[in-house]
């Protein structure tokens, strides 16, 4: 009797929904926006339209680079020149790369200069920095995380907290590993005395645009979030809705009410993704709602990466199946906005 | 004069959190078999996947509804949605899927999620050498 209860159960996953509207002054989209640090994936969605529009495509061409270090050892983030050139000035971004966080150390170096390193518990040990056991393990506690800000006083460098941190990435713990690593204002010239000790190579954004005919759309305005989510993940997979509820293969359908769009095109951008670019973008896209149009809506969905230790403002981040944190924000000509942030299992709430 | 019109309007901000509100959820999976050069069309995946369930559950578990959003026969990949009451069952019978047309198989889980549109954006899918 207890077994069928159980098989029902799934773990547990959250979908925030905001509705409001970017003239209200409380709207918190760009903070929204900021707080989930390591994008992996953007893709917009423009109805009635078959090529770019100049403006959002020099956007979308414009996203900053980001580098790629092959086996940096991690002790080398708190080298002098490095804090002062980069993390002191501006915002680095920084993600261990093919590390995944449910089997491997990871290591994340955030736009405030907190370094967090999601540790299993031998490395944990060894390296002998104070940490929290991971809110994701409770019951095991294999997993740790440590996080330091490098911007406190007791990491200057030469200082008590950095002197610890250090001998214990130089001398037990030698943690190495490929690093996406991404600066914001200064790009590639704050990091190039990192960048030219070690094997790295630069990496733009990757493009792809495709144009989609005759799709059927539902009411956006009315309809309800895990529909119009189930519709954009199926338009974005390149899913057919055109089923009948019969059929054998399967029965998804677009959402009652709908509409069908005569031309719809999907762009999309990957890698390490600056979420200043991303809302640099949100602006543009807004100014080119203003412009009066057949189809007065365009959706922009930003994947976060699944193996990041931390999603939305340096919270804490799992994977258990998926690793899910993505939101999408729904924008409309009259300003207003659907903003849907969703997360699984291994997270807390988004902002 | 229509921005006029809306900015009389008074604004709404309003805030709805769904907790484990997801009627589906979507698996990706991978199915290796024995000898590679084997193909199966999309209608007899989900009749292979059909009789797994059947195997494990019974008659009930194969009037398990699932559906077959997506496959592709080069790669042997396959999103397949299920009822979120469904998914343990439908996971544990292709974990126990162990033979077809008696050469050996299995089926790889490569994501799970409530949202579809998460698995179009799965950072371990980037390559950059």
């Amino acid at each position: 009797m207890n077994m069928s209860v159980d098989l029902d159960q799934t773990p547990r996953s959250l979908l925030v929904c905001d509705w409001s509207s970017f003239l209200d002054d409380k709207n918190r989209v760009s903070s929204q926006v900021e707080q989930l640090h390591f994008n992996y994936k953007v893709s917009v969605l423009l109805p009635e339209c078959s090529s770019a529009p100049a403006h959002l495509d020099s956007v979308l061409n414009s996203f900053s680079s980001f580098y790629l270090i092959r086996n940096l050892p991690i002790h080398e983030l708190l080298d002098k020149q490095f804090l002062e050139t980069a993390v002191y000035q501006g915002s680095v971004y920084g993600l261990s790369y093919r590390t995944r966080i449910d089997e491997d150390n990871c290591v994340a170096l955030m736009p405030n200069g907190r370094l967090s390193l999601s540790l299993d518990k031998d490395s944990y040990q060894l390296l002998g920095v104070e940490g929290k056991p991971s809110r994701f393990s409770n019951r095991t506690n294999s997993r740790y995380v440590i996080s330091i800000d490098l911007t406190d006083n007791s990491m200057a460098p030469g200082g008590r907290g950095y002197l610890r941190l250090l001998t214990g990435l130089m001398s037990r713990l030698h943690l190495t590993t490929d690093f996406l690593l991404s600066h914001h204002p200064g790009g590639g010239a704050s990091l190039q005395p990192l960048l030219s000790r070690y094997d790295w190579s630069e990496h733009r954004p990757e493009l792809h645009s495709h144009a989609l005919t005759h799709l059927s759309c539902p009411e956006l305005q009315s309809c309800d979030p895990h529909s119009f989510l189930e519709w954009l993940g199926a338009v974005d997979a390149d899913i057919s809705c055109e089923n009948s509820s019969i059929s054998f293969l399967s029965s998804l359908v677009c959402p009652e009410p709908k509409t069908t769009l005569s031309r719809v095109l999907r762009v999309s951008i990957c890698g390490l993704l600056l979420p200043q670019d991303v809302h640099r973008l949100i602006q543009e896209i807004r100014c080119y709602l203003e412009q009066p149009q057949l189809e007065s809506w365009l959706s922009l969905t930003v994947h976060g990466f699944v193996d990041s230790p931390v999603s939305w403002g340096g919270r804490e981040h799992g994977v258990l199946r998926g690793g899910e944190n993505f939101y999408t924000l729904l924008m409309f000509h009259d300003h207003t906005y659907h903003l849907h942030l969703a997360t699984g299992a291994h997270d807390t709430c988004p902002p | 004069m229509r921005r006029a019109d809306k900015d009389d309007k008074p604004t709404v901000y309003q805030r709805v959190v769904l907790k484990n509100a997801s009627p589906h959820h979507y698996m990706k999976i991978h199915l290796v078999l024995q000898d590679a050069s084997t193909r199966l069309s999309a209608v007899e995946l989900k009749q292979f996947i059909i009789t797994g369930l059947k195997s494990l559950y019974g008659e009930v578990g194969a009037a398990l509804n699932f559906d077959l959003l997506k496959y592709d026969e080069d790669t042997l990949t396959a999103l397949l949605r299920v009822y979120s009451r469904g998914l343990v069952k439908l996971w544990s019978s292709l974990t126990l899927l162990g033979s077809y047309q008696n050469q050996a198989c299995a089926f790889r889980v490569l994501q799970v999620s409530p949202f579809l549109l998460s698995l179009t954006g799965n950072s371990r899918d980037l390559q950059l050498d």
